[in-house]
């Protein structure tokens, strides 16, 4: 019976059969618009039921004191890979960025990375030390530094390993795993410029370095205006200069105070940089005119290189972007419209442009980025998009204001090879198969 | 917030004194506008912070008094170290290797053999042995950081670069002096950041011609990271 016929007959009935039609021709037209091939569902006979929710007496205010996801939403988890690690304690588990909208990461999904687990710091006790190269060494409880002048910015938090797993081939068929070490919050707390200046930090510190009051006492050297190695090499201009303008030191995350996970009482926050140096648990920042060149800073995070040498002080996440939507976690429903939906970031300062292409990067097209766009922040983008049931390679380029422009995976390997770990910051693709399902896959010539 | 308390009384009291009024709007204003952060937190020195500040430089600076030996180092490295590590250092159930490949073959072939963890050691990857002596105290026993005495981390740290091949048996004992002098065999290798090291442009037509190639999924279980 078609749609014409079905009306006619329909507009002889009663109030409630009008009512309906309405209902049907209203689902029949977004169908037509947005679900396509999937109006047959419009046709369905039966009336819709009353919802037992219209039914029923609700729960009472206060029944969940801290409110938690739907149950049906008990699906969306951080999840780690158990082959990943010897050991849960030092180990880290993935941001579900599949079902994510907008560019905050809700707290509880925020990824964990630990080096000695997570622990408990009684925030009475805690103190914040800052010593070394300055006029007043001094210790800050917590309520010191909730009186400081505040700073609140959004920041994303990107472990330099994200998408470690996929230098050698396509692994993990799913974007928590490909890009899930990154995550994005509010953050508040004081800005180390302001503690700098209360501190009287001569202008002949070249360093600092940051203390975590947990197992691993995890240590990371943070550069400040003329900054060198310890071979005398001198870090980039950016290096030097720019990353410490916007460190804080963080006691609230997405408006309240910081998770347990994530460094509970205070944390560093080094926007832009490898979220190893932003130290969870925080208790002591020295003033110094070298590096330490800790464990965290040779055996981790560094490199070699293609010619025989060990990169170190790789600190900045360069231009990064995915898709999230469609993803390998989220396949296809049915031939017609989809928004293409990704997130893109930049260690090095805010996102220009992100632009996507359905063809293997034959073409591109620039995407809509959702505002707001912010400096060192997830940035959403989105493009709409027809499917028509045919096999699409998708992908995503980002570029940011410093002119960068992501490379491709092929760009970085010939540089770095396959088994280097970190900053694999390349285009991702995704191949939309003609059943609709969406699979991880590299192009390794382009 | 005392002074706006004043000032408040001050203006009702005088309520009809404009005086008394524009000079408590300038205190508000100073109090508000310029007041300089004062009366937070609390000064500390250096003795006050004697258990805390125990962070090794690169070149020894903070490196404790104190000493250990091989000796020493074998049988803790026994009881603490070699659940995880190995007896032999050879690590265990994916822990790290004090000995990992050998470091002219693993820096000649890292970009097609693995900088990866079943390669990667104390030999061919650390820079500086005070900041294993660091590693150590601060974070080991891994499942008991911070137990271990300075002489027991020397004596530990010794042990461990035996290991990893870097000292001989002969070495007599491990000290400050010994870990500021010791060569590491990686130490020539590093070199600081120079990113960008790839140039991509945004090229929106015709960005290639013929076929690409296309891998799907193909590996399981292969990792070149570490904890």
């Amino acid at each position: 019976m078609s749609e014409d016929k079905k009306d006619r007959i329909d507009n002889d009935q009663s109030d409630a059969m009008q009512r309906r039609r309405f209902l049907r021709q209203g689902a029949a037209a977004v169908g037509g618009v947005v679900a396509g091939a999937s109006s047959t569902s419009a046709l369905a006979a039966e009336p819709l039921a009353v919802p037992p929710t219209n039914k029923m007496m609700g729960r009472p205010v206060v029944a969940t004191p801290y409110g938690l996801p739907s149950k049906f939403e008990a699906n969306v988890l951080r999840r780690n890979v158990e082959w990943l690690t010897p050991d849960t304690t030092a180990s880290i588990s993935f941001t579900p960025l599949q079902d994510l909208h907008g560019i905050i990461t809700p707290a509880g999904l925020h990824f964990e990375r630990y080096h000695s687990g997570a622990v408990d710091v009684d925030p009475e006790a805690h103190r914040l030390v800052i010593h070394g190269m300055c006029e007043r060494p001094m210790q800050f409880t917590m309520e010191d530094l909730r009186r400081m002048p505040s700073h609140t910015a959004v920041h994303f938090l990107e472990c330099p390993a994200n998408g470690a797993m996929e230098w050698r081939g396509v692994q993990m068929d799913s974007v928590q795993f490909t890009h899930g070490m990154a995550s994005c919050s509010e953050f508040t707390g004081v800005k180390l410029t302001t503690l700098m200046e209360y501190c009287g930090v001569s202008p002949d510190s070249t360093w600092f370095y940051a203390e975590g009051a947990d197992g691993s006492g995890l240590q990371r050297s943070v550069p400040l205006p003329g900054a060198k190695d310890q071979n005398g090499q001198a870090l980039s201009e950016y290096d030097q200069n720019e990353i410490y303008k916007d460190v804080m030191v963080a006691y609230a995350m997405n408006g309240e105070a910081l998770r347990p996970e994530n460094g509970y009482p205070v944390r560093l926050v080094v926007p832009g940089c490898e979220a190893n140096m932003s130290i969870k648990y925080l208790r002591r920042l020295k003033f110094t005119n070298k590096p330490l060149v800790t464990y965290q800073e040779t055996r981790h995070y560094t490199e070699v290189t293609s010619d025989g040498r060990i990169r170190q002080y790789t600190l900045v996440n360069e231009a990064n972007s995915v898709i999230t939507y469609p993803c390998p976690d989220k396949h296809m429903g049915g031939k017609g419209f989809y928004e293409i939906r990704g997130l893109a970031w930049s260690g090095r300062g805010f996102i220009k442009g992100v632009d996507v292409s359905t063809d293997g990067g034959k073409t591109w097209r620039e995407a809509e980025l959702v505002q707001p766009v912010m400096n060192k922040c997830f940035t959403r983008f989105k493009i709409p998009f027809d499917w028509q049931g045919e096999e699409h390679l998708i992908m995503s380029r980002a570029h940011d204001d410093s002119g960068y422009v992501q490379p491709t995976l092929k760009q970085l390997r010939d540089e770095r090879g396959t088994n280097t770990i970190y900053h694999k910051n390349s285009i991702q693709t995704w191949r939309i198969e003609k059943s609709g399902e969406v699979n991880n896959v590299q192009i390794n010539n382009v | 917030m005392f002074r706006s308390t004043m000032c408040k009384s001050a203006v009702i009291r005088s309520v009809f004194t404009r005086a008394a009024g524009a000079t408590c709007a300038l205190l508000l204003s100073s109090a508000l506008h310029a007041a300089s952060l004062s009366g937070i937190g609390q000064p500390i020195t250096d003795a006050e912070l004697v258990n805390w500040d125990i962070s090794v430089f690169y070149d020894g600076e903070g490196l404790p008094e104190g000493s250990g030996t091989l000796e020493q180092g074998e049988e803790i490295w026994a009881g603490k170290c070699a659940m995880c590590h190995g007896d032999f250092g050879e690590g265990v159930r994916g822990y790290p290797k004090m000995m990992g490949a050998d470091l002219e073959e693993f820096h000649e072939t890292a970009v097609d053999n693995g900088f990866n963890v079943e390669n990667r050691g104390i030999n061919n990857l650390w820079a500086h042995a005070p900041t294993l002596f660091d590693m150590i105290r601060r974070a080991m026993p891994y499942f008991l950081p911070q137990s271990m005495s300075d002489d027991e981390s020397y004596a530990v740290t010794g042990y461990a670069l035996y290991l990893a091949d870097i000292i001989d048996d002969e070495v007599e004992v491990i000290d400050a002096d010994f870990l500021r002098n010791l060569e590491m065999p990686a130490a020539h290798l590093y070199y600081t950041d120079t990113r960008p090291d790839v140039s991509n442009t945004r090229c929106m037509a015709d960005c290639f011609e013929g076929e690409l190639e296309v891998v799907g999924k193909r590996i399981e279980g292969d990792f070149s990271g570490s904890d």
